[in-house]
């Protein structure tokens, strides 16, 4: 199923996630992350999409996932942060 | 004696040329080719530049691009949707580990912001640094900026608004929501400005370049000396203009 979510972080700048999951298993298959926020380095964010893929869509679990993979990169967001990303992409669950 | 500093003034350029001359600067900087530098440029056809992480389709509306002649391209730098019309866009390059630029981001936009609100204070302008990347007057935005670092380099370009048409700007960009398009327009109508607005006259781009040349100056303790490309950098353009910047992949990559 695919499915959509635009979420501005407090404070801060606009999520809008393109997310494809099986709802059967709650599983994502494809998640893309565009917006005007910033991020250093700015390929990593393809890194964090690909990382994502096969993640199941839950809070808790998502926002752990993101953590390690912000520390695995050595990603720095401004306008955006772990906390916003995961909420951003548990909106696309209806 | 104080450092010196390339100033380039490189004119009106498409879209793609614009921003492969910004890349290619980081390159020959990060290589240790060229001095730190400073560009002031324009966009002719005026053009839509959007945030690296922006889906392109999502953000503008190209059939209007097309109708109305304004280009349009994907910036390495992060942040958003930028209509470029009547305005004095600046790049700056510079070694990430310079004593004048703060290693944390932030504080390196605060430190190049700065240059442009001395800049503005040489027009007679107050202005004021509103993170994240935005310049206010009176609380209402002059100026955009997105920073990259790439190479050991930062790379910041932004714009100071000549003038502003907020109804042009929203004929090309996409919004998510039709219904509130006219709600959105009065909101950004509001919170946006020019230096003809804050001026009550019009201003033409070689004042503003001046006194921004100031400003950098002032800010960094640094004379700009006015300089050309190099060969080099003229080749590495080229070649990003028509890898990246003019390509479909790229534009189209998000």
């Amino acid at each position: 199923m695919l499915s959509r979510s635009i979420y501005k972080v407090p404070q801060g700048k606009l999520l809008k996630i393109s997310l494809t999951y099986d709802e059967n298993t709650n599983m994502i298959s494809q998640v893309r992350i565009t917006g005007d926020f910033f991020a250093y380095p700015e390929e990593a964010i393809e890194l964090l999409e690909k990382e994502l893929i096969n993640s199941v869509l839950e809070r808790e679990y998502l926002i752990k996932k993101i953590r390690s993979i912000i520390k695995k990169y050595n990603i720095q967001f401004i306008g955006i942060d772990a906390e916003g990303l995961t909420q951003a992409i548990v909106m696309c669950k209806p | 004696m104080s450092e010196q500093w390339r100033l380039l003034l490189t004119g009106g350029n498409t879209a793609s040329v614009n921003m492969a001359v910004d890349r290619a600067i980081l390159v020959a900087h990060s290589e240790g080719k060229v001095p730190p530098t400073v560009r002031f440029y324009n966009w002719v056809p005026p053009a839509i530049s959007i945030g690296y992480f922006q889906s392109l389709t999502e953000e503008v509306d190209i059939n209007a691009c097309k109708k109305l002649g304004v280009d349009y391209v994907r910036r390495i730098t992060g942040g958003g949707a930028v209509f470029h019309d009547k305005e004095l866009t600046y790049s700056i390059v510079i070694s990430e580990t310079h004593s004048s630029i703060p290693k944390n981001i932030l504080k390196s936009y605060a430190r190049i912001c700065n240059a442009l609100i001395r800049g503005l204070q040489e027009l007679g302008i107050r202005g004021t640094y509103a993170p994240i990347n935005d310049i206010v007057v009176d609380g209402k935005k002059i100026s955009g900026n997105a920073q990259t670092r790439k190479i050991n380099t930062v790379l910041q370009h932004g714009t100071i608004l000549l003038d502003v048409d907020v109804d042009k700007m929203f004929s090309l960009l996409k919004v998510p929501n039709e219904k509130i398009k006219d709600k959105m327009i009065t909101d950004v109508k509001q919170r946006v400005t020019s230096l003809h607005h804050v001026l009550d006259t019009s201003i033409g781009f070689d004042q503003v370049a001046a006194a921004m040349k100031t400003g950098f100056e002032d800010e960094f303790r640094v004379t700009l000396v006015e300089g050309t490309l190099t060969d080099e950098e003229i080749i590495h353009a080229k070649r990003f203009e028509k890898e990246y910047f003019s390509s479909f992949q790229w534009n189209h990559r998000r």
